[in-house]
């Protein structure tokens, strides 16, 4: 019984357990404890190589077993993670509050410990049909966490599921046509057979599961479903599912487009004339991906869906990242995996560590909490400064790679697509910041009290991981060059401070150092030599010879960018909205029309008709 | 082992001794005459599982075949024998009074139908038992005593008339060309009837086979019945019926018509029935209809998978026609007393908990979960599709996808609306014990499958070996005989 | 068929089916049905009988030699009074069921009845129809007054 097979039993016992133990506080914690035990388990793996699983089937003639290699490993230390420290963030007070409201803590920590279990299940697969498995078991139990909170999310879950089951039918689909072209669910047998199957087969193939790990990932066009599923889902569930459930469809298009299809395979897939092919599509594709959803992230009043707006856009990274040939640009579409799901739980743990001091998210009623919930706000800060790419957070680094590589490899306009996004990126993040933590106090809030141990010290203890990995993301990339070695994709040169290439080098040490150092002269100017600042009351303050009170708004924070907005307006023209609703009223002008069929006065009408033209039908084939 | 034929003659000598009884008083007898005689006919049939190495052959009467008539025991013939008296089992109707007595004969009547359906060996002898369920179906329709479902029971035998009556003309047809009516006979003689009077006649066989097997177009009587008889009667219809309706077509088809028209004909009527079943389902504002359409559709998909060629088709179809007789029986008598507007379900989960969670678990198994056996059957249909390729079939499994995504749709919806709160006084009805008792054998059977499926694919592909192995249903009918002709 | 009387039985037979048939799709009244039902079956039937003619066949069993009986293929006549029968108890349910809907709808015109059929179904399940004579499609209700934004929520 080795490591893997000891993760996946605490996994799978932990499920009971957790629908046992929810309601209890201590029971919680336990909890959280056997995430760390999963967590520690899997660093007891190696993982350059592939661990092999006792538990395999001969199932209707095929073998399923399951493998965990430096792939599986790398998604499932983060899938396990953001599990833990969204179960630390609600075990206390939290789960408390919430299930003194009505919601279910049984089935929130068991559909979180199920979640875990059907990704690894997904992540350590070693055919497709152990993919499939675990990719419908992934879809359906995180529908289980959606529909937990009630109202308007079960409508969001509704649309989810549809989508998921449209995906998951392409993946089945692109499953089916491999066996039919290569003779075997192995993926071993796909990649053997990848070089030499017919173009027509391959694209078949390919574009069938990118399209069906697309739908998970929100990828324009299908992106539609995941903001409001993913931020309406209760706290640690949203936590969770924002920072890692979509990405799973980065790993089925990391494994099958490119590990077992190849990159070169994907470049040999052409359109008129080898003018543009199918990876260059996937490199626009996700461009406005990274794009239109951020703008829209801009718009949002409730900071939920503000922060799962930026989800869908940041998965249009990660997917260019992935898809430059480039090492340098691949590894940091992994490495923004990593980076992106460690700020995203940060900043959606304070946004609901916020709802629970203050009782709502929406960003025009919240102000100047700052003066209330300072480690909180330091949380965001952190978290922000990440999701925006500056130093010396960790999401510097791989946005930093990926634009490296953009330019060196000769992608301008795709550079400059990735600049615009970023732009949007800072802009909205900004606003989240301000509106929440910035400005002046509500008079409603001046009560409020900073979020309690339980909540703040896993945002604390994270923000530190991004730190680290920020300054020293060596400890990460080691990791992510396992990951493109085991792709089949060239590993990066890394050093413990970032990247070491001829073409240009990266070493977030001395860039930490200079920027604090920075800072370090900054302070010593402004509080050794200057800096005779006095302290004052935010109200001490005067207006037209009035004295200001705390009910008098004075600093308005909605229709944030009012100017920007008034100019770009008129580009938000709810397109895929229109797309979406414009396929549900055909598919229901449709069921109509066939309930019309069934509908007939006389009901032998049909019969007769139909038996008239099956019989010539036959008759004629039987002549031609 | 001439026994098997009791499991045709005990149900039909229940079905007239039940009024007779019930009527003089001694309602005990009554009470337990049906499920009693039900009981042997499945032990009956347990006993003859040693047909798994050896299919047999009984000529009835003494007569030898090709005059006589002949009925055939084989593994497929068994399995589904066997499903017959095991699901009216599950599925009998209450006794109340004597309108009880006139369904619990009828059902009966069903019953022995059906078994003898799948046991025939003659053309005319499937005819004479399909219009027997016919009748006992009129009147398991119109049983309900409503007046929406006397109007639903003659629309429905308006349609099953009609196709009889092209049946009876396929019959005809074929007659004209072989002069036999033998199955085995037949099948010696396929190559005579691949000329367009031949492939007519199938045709019109199918048509008139395919009234009850739900098939495009003549499944227009589906919502109109389903809505108006009692939930179990549609159970038993719906799930059980229909099958053995499908079983007689494919033994006309793998025997007598192995051509590639007739397969192509099963195929686009079956690609039709998806397309209308699902899109309609989707738009259906109660239960009862909806779990009609859905029927219609998934049976759609049964002859799609019995439309590929070989043993691949015919493993495909049985192991699809097997989960939708499980599925939709339990779905139906759930929708007993949730039977009517989906929006009134609201909240039922509250009034029912075992029933909410095995709607989920049926509902998810539909819509082909892994590792429940519904994902097994959608993988043997749509592998074979893929593995044939051609133009039709690829389109046909795009379509059976889309259709998965559709039944995703309004399957969710339902349970979205199941599990929503309600306040107390606006709470649905609570399940009927016994609806919940049999609904949840077939939820054992259901995950049984699931866990045992190596065991199960063996027997299956066993069965359709000798499914598919014509010249050994020839060789074992005329048992050595010389062949006429 | 080469003599010109079996090509008559033939047509005949032909045509009663399609009287049947043609009565079935085209009929209104529940009455005629059955009866286009009773004619079509009956066309089916001569067609299955006629499947057996037989113009030179000679009794297998002679016990006069001098007397040479001419002979049909006894089987389909067989298998045609099974379907004779058949279709008598299938019509004579359909009677029963016509008197049914007499009794219950007042009616025998199949649209009305059709119609009132699923008013039943609709109204036991508790739909409202989706158009009826009674409620006509006109007078929308007025839009609901725009309820409390939920914080601001905008969808692209």
């Amino acid at each position: 019984m080795n490591a893997f097979d000891l993760l996946m039993l605490v996994a799978t016992a932990a499920i009971p357990m957790s629908a046992l133990l929810a309601p209890i506080a201590f029971g919680r914690w336990l909890l959280v404890a056997a995430y760390a035990v999963e967590l520690g388990l899997l660093f007891m793996l190696t993982p350059g190589d592939a661990t092999r699983s006792a538990v395999a089937f001969q199932l209707l003639g095929n073998d399923v077993g399951w493998q965990l290699d430096a792939l599986g490993w790398f998604f499932a230390v983060i899938t396990v993670g953001a599990a833990g420290f969204s179960a630390a963030f609600a075990a206390g007070e939290w789960s408390a509050a919430n299930g003194r409201q009505g919601l279910s803590l049984r089935w929130l920590y068991g559909g979180l410990q199920i979640n875990v279990l059907a990704m690894l299940l997904l992540l350590s697969s070693a055919d497709f049909i152990s993919l499939f498995i675990g990719w419908e078991l992934t879809s359906w139990s995180g529908l289980i966490l959606m529909l937990l909170a009630g109202g308007q999310a079960i409508r969001a879950a509704l649309r989810y599921i549809v989508y998921a089951l449209a995906g998951g039918m392409a993946v089945f689909a692109g499953m089916l046509v491999t066996q039919a072209h290569v003779g075997s669910l192995q993926f071993a047998a796909l990649s053997a057979a990848a070089p030499n199957l017919p173009n027509t087969a391959l694209w078949s193939i390919t574009l069938l599961f990118v399209l069906g790990f697309a739908v998970k990932m929100a990828i324009l066009p299908f992106h539609l479903w995941q903001p409001p599923a993913y931020a309406y889902s209760p706290g640690p569930a949203s936590a969770f599912l924002g920072s890692i459930s979509a990405r799973m469809g980065l790993f089925g298009i990391a494994l099958v487009a490119i590990k077992l299809i190849g990159l070169g395979q994907l470049l040999t897939l052409s359109l008129w004339r080898d003018v543009v092919d199918l990876r260059d599509i996937l490199l626009w594709v996700a461009a406005l991906t990274a794009i239109l959803p951020t703008y829209v992230a801009m718009r949002q009043n409730d900071a939920r869906l503000l922060l799962s707006w930026h989800g869908v856009g940041q998965g249009g990274y990660m997917l260019l990242g992935l898809m430059i040939a480039d090492s340098l640009g691949n590894a940091g579409g992994l490495l923004h995996v990593f980076n992106y799901a460690s700020y995203q739980v940060i900043l959606l743990l304070a946004v609901f560590a916020v709802i629970h001091r203050t009782g709502t998210a929406d960003l025009n009623r919240l102000g100047g909490l700052v003066a209330r919930m300072p480690l909180t706000f330091l949380a965001m800060l952190v978290g922000i400064i990440g999701l925006a790419g500056l130093p010396p957070m960790n999401g510097f680094v791989s946005k930093w790679m990926i634009y490296r590589s953009l330019v060196s490899e000769g992608m301008p306009l795709l550079f400059v697509a990735t600049v615009i996004s970023t732009l949007g990126t800072v802009l909205s993040v900004y606003k989240l910041l301000h509106n929440t933590f910035l400005g002046q106090l509500r008079l409603e809030h001046v009560e409020v009290k900073e979020a309690p141990w339980s909540m703040t010290i896993p945002m604390l203890l994270l923000c530190v991981v991004v730190f680290v990995t920020g300054v020293a993301p060596g400890l990460v990339l080691s990791h992510v060059a396992s990951v493109q070695q085991a792709i089949g994709l060239e590993p990066v040169n890394y050093i413990l401070g970032g990247i070491e290439s001829p073409a240009g080098s990266l070493d977030m040490l001395w860039i930490s150092g200079i920027l604090f150092a920075g800072f370090g002269i900054g302070a010593l100017l402004f509080y050794g030599f200057g800096g005779r600042s006095k302290r004052v009351h935010q109200l001490d303050n005067y207006a037209g010879g009035h004295f200001l009170t705390a009910d008098v708004r004075y600093q308005y924070s909605d229709n944030f960018y009012a100017g920007l907005m008034h100019r770009i307006r008129p580009w938000y023209r709810n397109s895929f909205v229109w797309l979406e609703s414009s396929l549900v009223s055909a598919v229901g002008a449709a069921g109509m029309l066939a309930r019309g069929f069934f509908k007939q006065a006389n009901p032998a009408q049909w019969a007769l008709v139909g038996t008239t033209v099956v019989m010539t039908w036959m008759m004629w084939h039987a002549l031609g | 082992m001439t026994d098997v034929t009791l499991a045709i003659a005990l149900p039909l000598l229940g079905a007239f001794l039940l009024p007779v009884t019930a009527r003089r008083g001694l309602h005990w007898f009554g009470a337990l005459l049906g499920p009693t005689v039900l009981a042997l006919s499945a032990l009956v049939l347990f006993g003859n599982a040693s047909v798994y190495e050896a299919p047999y052959a009984i000529a009835l009467g003494g007569f030898a075949p090709p005059l006589g008539i002949s009925l055939y025991v084989d593994p497929l013939a068994l399995l589904f024998a066997l499903t017959v008296p095991l699901t009216t089992l599950l599925l009998w109707p209450g006794d109340d009074g004597d309108a009880g007595i006139r369904r619990q004969s009828l059902t009966l009547l069903l019953a022995s139908a059906l078994t003898g359906l799948a046991l025939s060996g003659d053309l005319f002898n499937l005819y004479v038992f399909y219009e027997l369920a016919a009748v006992a179906s009129y009147g398991l329709a119109a049983g309900g005593g409503s007046s929406p479902g006397f109007v639903a029971a003659f629309r429905y035998l308006l349609i099953s008339a009609l196709g009889s009556v092209f049946g009876l003309m396929g019959i005809a047809l074929i007659y004209f060309q072989t002069g036999t009516l033998n199955l085995a006979h037949l099948a010696t003689l396929s190559e005579q009837l691949a000329n367009p009077q031949g492939l007519a006649a199938f045709a019109m066989l199918v048509i008139g086979f395919g009234v009850k097997a739900e098939l495009f177009p003549v499944n227009g009587w589906v919502p109109e019945v389903y809505g108006a008889a009692s939930k179990r009667v549609a159970a038993l219809l719906a799930g059980l019926a229909s099958k053995l309706a499908v079983l007689a077509i494919v033994r006309i088809l793998l025997l007598v018509f192995p051509h590639e028209e007739a397969r192509q004909l099963l195929l686009v009527l079956g690609i039709l029935g998806v397309i209308t079943g699902e899109l309609a389902a989707y738009q259906a504002r109660d239960i009862t209809r909806m779990l009609g359409w859905s029927s219609v559709g998934q049976l759609g998909v049964v002859f799609i998978a019995f439309s590929l060629p070989g043993k691949a088709g015919l493993i495909a179809g049985v192991t699809v026609a097997m989960h939708h007789l499980v599925v939709k029986s339990a779905l139906f008598l759930l929708a007993d007393r949730w039977g009517g507007a989906i929006a009134r379900l609201k909240g039922a989960a509250s009034s029912s908990r075992p029933g909410a969670a095995m709607f989920v678990l049926f509902s998810l198994s539909l819509l082909g979960l892994p590792p429940l056996p519904g994902f097994w059957s959608k993988f043997l249909v749509l592998g074979g599709l893929a593995d044939a390729g051609s133009t039709l079939q690829l389109a046909a499994m795009a379509i059976i996808l889309a259709g998965t995504v559709l039944e995703g749709a309004y399957l969710m919806r339902v349970i979205t609306t199941l599990y929503k709160p309600v306040d107390a006084k606006a709470m649905p009805q609570r399940q009927h014990p016994g609806n919940l008792f049999a609904s949840a054998m077939f939820a054992a059977v259901l995950l049984c499958s699931a866990v045992m499926v190596n065991p199960l694919w063996q027997g299956l592909n066993a069965m359709a070996e000798s499914g598919v192995d014509t010249k050994g249903y020839i060789e074992t009918v005329f048992d050595g005989k010389e062949i006429p002709r | 068929m080469t003599t010109s009387i079996g090509f008559i039985f033939f047509i005949g037979a032909i045509g009663l089916g399609a009287i049947g048939i043609a009565g079935i799709v085209l009929a209104n009244h529940l009455f005629r049905l059955v009866l286009a039902l009773a004619i079509a079956e009956a066309g089916a039937n001569l067609l299955l009988i006629l499947a057996g003619y037989r113009w030179d066949a000679v009794a297998p069993i002679v016990s006069d030699p001098a007397v040479v009986q001419t002979m049909v293929d006894p089987v389909p006549q067989a298998m045609v009074l099974t379907a004779i029968v058949i279709g008598v108890g299938v019509q004579a349910l359909a009677l029963t069921l016509v008197i049914r809907i007499r009794q219950r709808y007042g009616t025998l015109d199949m649209q009305e009845a059709r119609q009132r059929m699923q008013d039943d179904l609709d109204a036991a399940a508790g739909i409202t129809p989706s158009r009826s004579r009674e409620r006509p499609a006109g007078g929308r209700p007025l839009p609901a007054p725009a309820a409390a934004v939920e914080a601001g929520v905008q969808h692209d």
